[in-house]
């Protein structure tokens, strides 16, 4: 029990300062926190939660949108246009956007008729537009202020300014003096109405580069690519967050604005602050600069429900590497209520030295360098539970995977011993409570819980759903879920690519 | 002790006064019109203080009742023989896992869960470090631990095999992965037999050069009070902690010989372009040169730091990565590189990533936008930029007790004066065009650059490479 308490007084530290007033009956710190909830008239919805500490702020706008909003032809998108949001707008990085908006008009009716050259295969045409279309992109440059968004944010003394894309969510974020707070807000607001996607077709370029190096010429990326790709048949987790090489080269500005039109709408957003702020004086700003925008169309949801799998899937890459394998079973969602006991089991089998997988395979029989597990590759849709692992030579992958199912049989069978069960609950608190340290990282929880919760308390309650996992229900899900049927493996062996 | 900052005058610098905001202005008006009210805060300064010989730098935090503990050896693989460097790499990791005395590395393990304490060991080629961070009330039982772990380690022998079992496989792993590849060979290239261009092979990994043995003869020469620098933040007095510390440190012997000073590196000089093939859909490319620029009150310092920000360390706002990302869209990331260490010889440089056909272009326009930096002086803007970042940032620097301590031991390690940062911000603040325009006439010479490309040399075009400079073509096997 001493365990159980010392990790309850960090919890009680990490948010000591600010956990005052607000929730007198909510039961966890977190809860606690006095977060200020606001959602605009328009539906954005607002975080706010002043912390002390040095005078700095961090700032986090997540969109629910992501990959599995995409679908063959234009995957890839959401994150295309992640890049595209930091162009500026109709008054940051222009000197002339009625100029710029005349050229956008020619290139993308020779982005229209470049892809029907290329439909009929005629090269030299091809050729020809692609010269054309850069021809007037660089014409447009003149009217360019190049990375203006960026400059103005970097002189204010900005920390860490960027975005990511997942398959589920896009989430913009950067980290502030305090006395910018204002400076944000007119940014922000500004880029949430009147983006302007100039350079396009440069920065489809920069997106394909990006592929390469992630993918194209990593053993990783690729075996992860090849894997999620035979995990999932209908679902859109199969598909790759920065798209195919394919939908890349015919990505057309038009598609990514009418992508943007959709799913930009600030009722399908999350802004979370945290840091040295007056929340009053936030919530003002929030109104003023955000709260014009026009509340969209509900954006429209994935439908789309990976059937039951019927037997083991494999899949094998070639590629001039070491081998590697990943495994994956198909796992209820991250909502569900066996979520908890998934990631109970996941750091019973893969966290740390302690773990059962690790004193196998690293340890004991030193088939591996590594073991690792996750849920992924994202929350809100049925998931997979993902093991991967590196063989030591001159052990094989078919070594490794024998050595895995082995001890989730046992696992299966035996279920876990209670010492097992509260070191592993006690491991996963204490990740989470030392995360909500940096003003970073609380912003980005409150977001991400509101997005997939649709309530930033949500993810504070995540200790008391573990408290409540017995080892019947890792037994359960162990035998339930980690199946040979349910099964998705992937190995990477030498042979063909580099 | 506190030293109240006031940043009012710094924070002027960036933009001017202006109107309250109107809707009706443009976004970049009101941007340019704001106000920014000046800020003020108290950041906390270390105490220096010292026990049984050891220097502590100590700040009281009572905000949360944790103690963040730092020590940080001065020693690691450069300042010992080649024969030493598996071991001496392995001194952190095995420092943490390999038990104590008295402890097997299980418990270990079962003593910082039950106390919910949060250790890290690292190491760089000059200096071990390690760091404790623990609820006050847990204090005494986390400094036994934390000094059995650094006074008393037992290297068990099952976790040191198995230390040298996965570095071996790292080694077998390394062509994996082409960027890796580039930099151990272009280390190995531009620094040859010394520290710097080491990179761990079969032959370090022997069972005679990294044993129980081989690891307490190279923590013996590294972890002891002689070379120790400590630094403490938290809930906890200065008066309750000086104890403590005195008994951490009681009775544990000196050095058992002295370290030799770092190896003075012969950098590679004279150009030329090396060719790694691999039939890759995209190419890395390295180049740099050597140059004599150091960590220091010297102007040039100053004016090599702001000048390496606009040249193409400082992202968007850099010209590297507006050329060769924003305009020509030929790379996700283009970054220079300027090192300027407290003594030796630094390099100058740039790293990037590009399909095969678009190498040679991507080599050219770094080239050429290094020549402009010594063809002209940068534009006012582009200083008032980068300078702007630094001082408007400044604060981040203070974010906790904890980074303030652990940041000043980082400068006392090198000599540098404690009121560094202040004189850093000063230093920067003075960079002009012209000294950075100077600093790159001086030291940057395009000409001269060591090229290394791993990729396809067919897609680039081998007559488009040799224009760059004598080729060599460098065979690394790819792996078994």
């Amino acid at each position: 029990m001493i365990r159980r308490l010392t990790l309850a007084a960090l919890a009680l530290l990490v948010l000591a300062g600010s956990s005052k007033g607000a929730g007198a009956q909510a039961s966890t710190p977190g809860e606690r926190l006095p977060v200020r909830e606001v959602t605009l008239e328009n539906g954005l919805r607002l975080l706010v939660l002043p912390r002390p500490g040095a005078p700095t702020v961090s700032f986090v706008v997540q969109y629910d949108v992501g990959s599995v909003q995409e679908h063959l032809g234009i995957t890839g998108i959401a994150h295309v246009l992640e890049h595209l949001l930091f162009k500026g707008t109709t008054s940051v990085g222009t000197r002339n956007v009625a100029a710029e908006r005349d050229l956008f008009g020619l290139m993308d009716a020779a982005q229209d008729t470049l892809v029907r050259a290329r439909a009929r295969e005629d090269s030299a045409d091809a050729a020809r537009l692609e010269r054309r279309i850069a021809a007037l992109e660089d014409s447009a440059r003149t009217y360019v202020v190049p990375n203006e968004f960026d400059r103005i944010l970097t002189r204010a003394g900005a920390q860490g300014l960027n975005a990511t894309t997942t398959s589920e969510a896009t989430t913009y974020f950067v980290e502030l003096p305090s006395n910018r707070t204002e400076l944000w807000f007119v940014l922000e607001g500004d880029r949430m109405a009147h983006p302007v996607f100039r350079e396009f077709y440069t920065e489809r370029s920069v997106v394909m580069e990006e592929r390469r190096m992630r993918v194209e010429t990593s053993p990783g990326g690729l075996l992860y690519e090849a894997h999620l790709a035979a995990a999932f048949n209908e679902h859109p987790y199969g598909v790759p967050v920065v798209g195919y090489m394919s939908d890349l080269q015919n990505l057309g500005r038009p598609q990514v604005e009418e992508y943007y039109r959709r799913f930009y709408a600030p009722n399908n957003a999350v802004v979370a602050i945290v840091g040295d702020v007056d929340p009053e004086q936030v919530v003002r700003w929030a109104r003023t600069f955000f709260g014009g925008l026009p509340r969209g169309d509900e954006p429209p949801r994935v439908l789309a429900r990976e059937p039951a799998q019927r037997g083991e899937r494999r899949v094998e890459v070639l590629w001039d590497a070491e081998p590697s394998v990943r495994i994956g079973w198909h796992v209820p969602s991250g909502t569900h209520p066996d979520a908890p006991a998934l990631a109970l089991l996941s750091s019973l089998l893969t966290g740390g030295r302690t773990s059962r997988l690790y004193r196998r395979l690293v340890q004991q029989d030193r088939l591996a360098t590594g073991v690792f597990s996750s849920l992924g590759p994202g929350d809100k849709y049925p998931q997979l539970f993902q093991l991967d692992a590196s063989p030591r030579a001159p052990h094989t992958t078919v070594e490794v995977e024998e050595a895995i199912y082995e001890e989730i049989a046992r696992l299966a069978e035996d279920g876990p011993h209670a010492a097992e069960l509260t070191r592993v609950r006690n491991q996963i608190e204490a990740g989470q409570i030392r995360r909500l340290q940096s003003n970073l990282g609380l912003a980005f929880q409150l977001a991400q819980s509101s997005t997939l919760f649709g309530d930033w308390r949500a993810t504070f309650r995540l200790s008391e759903r573990l408290a409540s996992v017995t080892p019947d229900d890792l037994r359960r899900v162990a035998s339930a879920y980690l199946t040979a049927a349910n099964r998705t493996v992937a190995t990477l062996h030498r042979g063909g690519g580099s | 002790m506190k030293r109240a900052w006031s940043l009012t005058a710094f924070f002027l610098l960036a933009f001017g006064g202006g109107g309250a905001p109107a809707l009706a202005q443009s976004a970049r008006e009101i941007a340019e019109s704001l106000d920014h009210a000046p800020i003020r805060f108290d950041a906390p300064v270390p105490e220096l203080h010292e026990v049984s010989g050891v220097q502590v730098l100590f700040i009281e935090d009572r905000s949360v009742p944790l103690v963040d503990i730092f020590a940080r050896f001065k020693g690691g693989y450069a300042r010992l023989p080649r024969h030493d460097y598996a071991a001496a790499t392995a001194l952190p990791t095995l420092l943490r896992y390999g038990g104590t005395e008295i402890l097997s590395p299980d418990s270990v393990d079962a003593r910082l869960e039950y106390y919910a304490l949060q250790t890290a060991f690292g190491s760089g080629g000059e200096s071990i470090f390690s760091s404790l961070n623990t609820l006050t009330a847990n204090l005494d039982a986390a400094l036994d631990l934390w000094g059995s772990m650094l006074r008393y380690p037992a290297f068990d022998s099952a976790e040191v095999e198995g230390w040298r079992g996965r570095e071996l496989e790292a080694v077998r792993r390394r062509p994996d992965d082409p960027q890796r590849l580039a930099f151990t060979e272009f280390n190995r290239l531009l620094f040859g037999d010394h520290p710097v261009g080491w990179e761990m092979d079969e032959g370090d990994l022997l069972p005679d050069r990294v044993s129980s043995q081989t690891l307490r003869d190279v923590r013996g020469r590294i972890v002891c009070p002689e070379h120790l620098l400590l630094g403490v933040s938290g809930d906890v007095s200065w008066q309750d902690m000086a104890p403590r510390l005195e008994r951490l440190l009681e009775g544990w012997p000196p050095c058992t010989a002295p370290l030799p000073a770092p190896p003075i590196p012969d950098i590679r000089e004279g150009g030329g372009v090396f060719v790694i093939p691999r039939t890759l859909e995209q190419s890395v490319l390295v180049m740099a040169h050597p140059t004599d620029v150091h960590l220091s009150e010297d102007p040039d310092y100053f004016a090599a730091q702001i000048g390496n920000t606009i040249l193409g360390s400082g992202g968007f706002s850099s010209r590297l990565l507006s050329r060769v990302r924003t305009q020509e869209g030929y790379a996700y990331s283009a970054a220079s590189l300027w090192t300027t260490p407290r003594k030796a010889r630094g390099l100058i440089g740039a790293v990037t990533r590009t399909r095969p056909e678009n190498a040679v272009p991507t080599l050219r326009l770094i080239l050429e936008v290094m020549e402009e930096m010594r063809d002209a002086p940068p534009l006012d803007e582009e200083v008032r930029t980068s300078v702007d970042q630094i001082v408007n940032g400044f604060v981040f620097n203070f974010e906790s007790p904890a980074q303030i301590v652990s940041r000043r031991m980082s400068f006392m390690a090198q000599d540098l004066p404690e009121d560094w940062l202040e004189r850093y911000l000063a230093g920067v603040q003075a960079v002009t065009p012209a000294s950075i325009h100077q600093v790159f006439l001086e030291h940057l010479r395009p000409e001269d650059m060591t090229i290394l490309v791993v990729g396809d040399p067919d897609r680039m075009g081998p007559d488009a490479l040799a224009s760059l400079g004598p080729v060599t073509i460098l065979e690394i096997p790819s792996g078994r």
